[in-house]
């Protein structure tokens, strides 16, 4: 019988366990010697064909996912520039609002309802026009500084990133836009037009496009600073992108004739997949890598061809929170370093019933809580800002009565001692607040009761920011000093969902959460005015205590699993894709010392058992 | 077949669950190291896995009632300054599981 040593010239590998499930091992075949099962990854990735657009085009742009996508502008020979936007269902697709200002080689991100098109070559000249989709209207958004069409788009309507393109010449400029306006980020390594992108406006992605020769250059962004990592294996110009930035796809486009080639991109790696059925360049690109769409573009004429990706190796999975260390003290009503990371949390001060204050400081270093150095005033529901090495607590309650134990007390931590810092104008409960840093924090709420004061610390001294629009207490603070959000907390009127952005001097209404809770977890950082999880909490349709996570995208309020543990008065840490949270209370029968992080939706592989059959 | 297994097991934190078990199966926990788990094969492996103590509904909400009496009592036992403000120092309350 012929062996698979003879047909391949290797031996399987007999192996105890699975290896790790990544591209670097598709295709490989192994013995998995645990469950005497012969095992492979086994790649089943393919392009099938779809709802051709309403109108054929080239030089679009694209958004959204494959079963909500969104391409608008482009050009039409003999027609010209278009403003036709349309929208994908996954299956059809049907006729949007028209752009505001016709164009071909339009950037553009963002989603089906809240999409973002910007830059571009209208009727005679490159143009800074940006334009925001609702999901039917354009509106006009803040102009590019920097005119340009071919350029890079990558992130959402409220953090978008554009980078590359040409003006007159190629160009590396980077513009990162927060819902108003652009401003400069970080030029790219590789200057360039007609490259595509994927990823955030914080973890973007760009690669391929013109240099005056064609390119796979492949760069990462990390809010600041481009990073140049391995190329694509297809140096190409004109293609469309999609994905994120360890999980990027890249596909058509022209390396001096059109290609369909596909490529996908794991944060370090480009790896062939297969390939579109209908080669073209300057197309439009939307989705996930496993989940891909194409659509228009240019063969020897407009197309209105699409095409989606599909891949059963690489399945999404959703987020989900997992245990984490226990804490040495259990406690509620504590502060933790709103900037800290999941595995650089900072928790402190606190109470457990039926009446014990803490001073307790604890670090958290992805695994283990060990204590740090001591508050010197011992309170409880305190607010805190900062990270684990620049941490910062002010405010908090001592011992009754109100409102001779409420402080105005604050103190900075340079990672093992608190020394004294400026006090506040007004302390008191401060549960849950708390943005920015050591030297620039934001406060708001709270006191000694349901308040509209805010407060913005410089490294000595508190000054009375813009106030709220609404007055609450128990609520939630993030952000930073310049970019903070509000939400939730116990207001006049009962528990709200009510939400605000600050810009550093004025409070403006955003988006309610979809549940009124007071008391919640928080894990944004200084970028949760975009970027902001919240979880736990009470209210009055979740007493004693909910698990509710909610997640907030800078437009849209969604919901994601629960904490296995219901709780509220508790803290947290970390980012919105990889939160912490940490203490708190179920129906105030004791403190909690349990930890739970947040592992946002992932990409995994499955390896597949090979039978006879 | 019954929704949910009910046991306890102490949550001896990095581990105790992770988030593949989260997608595997339903999981809460409650006071007394109570634990009210999806009731499939996965969910009853991670009981076992934890060395957890299988109750029937009855007996892990005997468990949760008897830490809520408690903290109660402790309450009550409070100067009444202690208890001087709503949702900041409340009395615990009631636990029903699922």
């Amino acid at each position: 019988m012929t062996t698979y040593n003879q047909l391949a010239g290797l031996r399987v590998n007999y192996l105890g366990s699975d290896p790790t499930l990544n591209t670097g091992n598709e295709g490989q075949v192994w013995y998995n010697s645990a469950t005497g099962t012969l095992r492979s990854l086994v790649q089943i990735q393919a392009w099938s064909s779809a709802g051709n657009m309403n109108t054929a085009r080239f030089a679009l742009a694209g958004a959204g996912t494959q079963t909500a996508g969104l391409g608008f502008g482009g050009y039409v020979i003999s027609g010209g520039n278009q403003n036709a936007t349309e929208e994908y269902s996954g299956y059809t697709w049907a006729n949007g609002g028209n752009l505001g200002t016709a164009r071909r080689s339009i950037a553009g991100c963002g989603t089906q309802t809240a999409g973002l098109g910007f830059g571009g070559f209208s009727t005679t000249a490159t143009t800074t026009a940006t334009e925001e989709y609702d999901g039917s209207t354009w509106a006009v958004g803040g102009a590019l500084g920097t005119a340009r069409r071919n350029m890079g788009g990558a992130g959402l309507q409220t953090a978008g990133l554009g980078f590359g393109g040409y003006t007159t010449v190629n160009t590396n400029v980077t513009e990162l836009y927060n819902g108003t306006s652009w401003t400069a980020g970080g030029n790219l390594n590789t200057t360039r037009a007609e490259l595509a992108g994927a990823g955030t406006q914080t973890l973007g992605l760009a690669f391929g496009g013109n240099t005056g020769a064609v390119t796979g250059a492949t760069e990462e962004y990390n809010g600041s600073t481009w990073t140049s990592t391995n190329s694509m294996n297809t140096a190409r110009k004109y293609l469309a992108g999609a994905g994120t930035q360890t999980a990027a796809l890249g596909f058509g486009g022209t390396t001096g004739s059109n290609t369909a080639v596909t490529e996908g991109y794991d944060g370090t790696t480009w790896v062939n997949s297969p390939s579109m059925s209908t080669a073209r360049r300057r197309l439009g690109g939307s989705g996930i890598i496993s989940a891909g769409l194409a659509f228009g573009g240019e063969t020897t004429t407009q197309v209105a061809t699409t095409e989606e990706f599909n891949s059963t190796i690489f399945s999404p999975a959703t987020g989900a929170w997992a245990s984490g260390g226990n804490m040495n003290t259990a406690r509620a009503q504590l502060a933790s370093a709103n900037a800290g990371t999941q595995n650089a949390g900072l928790a402190f001060g606190g109470f457990n019933w039926p009446g014990t204050n803490y001073n307790a400081t604890e670090e958290y270093d992805g695994s283990a809580w060990t204590a740090g150095g001591n508050l010197g005033t011992t309170r409880r529901n305190l607010g805190g800002s900062g990270t684990q090495t620049a941490g910062l607590a002010f405010g908090g309650y001592t011992s009754p009565p109100v409102p001779t134990g409420l402080q105005l007390v604050t103190e900075e931590y340079d990672g093992s001692t608190w020394t004294a810092g400026g006090n506040s104008n007004t302390g008191g409960f401060l549960m849950g607040n708390g943005g920015g840093t050591q030297t620039a924090a934001l406060k708001a709420g709270g006191g000694s009761a349901v308040s509209t004061q805010t407060e913005e610390y410089d490294g000595s001294t508190w000054t009375i920011g813009g106030a709220l629009n609404t007055a609450r207490i128990d609520t939630t603070v993030d952000g930073s000093q310049t970019a903070g959000i509000i939400v939730g907390g116990e207001a006049p009127g009962g528990t709200t969902a009510a939400a605000e952005k600050y810009d550093g001097s004025s409070w403006t209404s955003a988006p309610t959460s979809l549940v009124a809770l007071q008391n919640q977890g928080k894990s944004g950082g200084l970028s949760a005015q975009t970027a902001l999880m919240t979880a736990g909490g009470d209210g009055p349709t979740v007493s004693p205590a909910t698990g509710i996570t909610q997640e907030y995208d800078g437009t849209n309020w969604t919901t994601a699993p629960t904490l296995s543990t219901a709780r509220r008065q508790l803290a947290g840490g970390g980012v919105k894709t990889a939160g912490l949270v940490f203490g708190g209370t179920v129906a105030s029968v004791t403190a909690l010392a349990n930890t739970e992080e947040w592992s946002g939706p992932q990409t995994t592989a499955t390896a597949s058992t090979l039978t006879t059959s | 077949m019954a929704l949910f297994i009910y046991g306890t097991a102490t949550n001896t934190g990095k581990g105790f669950f992770t988030a593949e078990d989260r997608r595997n199966f339903f999981l809460r926990g409650f006071p007394g190291d109570v634990w009210v788990i999806g009731n499939n094969e996965k969910g009853a492996l991670w009981l076992a896995e934890k060395n957890g103590v299988e109750k029937t509904k009855a007996e892990a909400q005997a468990i949760v009632d008897a830490e809520v009496t408690a903290a109660q009592a402790a309450y009550d036992a409070l100067p009444e300054d202690q208890k001087n403000r709503p949702g900041f120092n409340q009395r615990p309350t009631a636990i029903t599981l699922p």
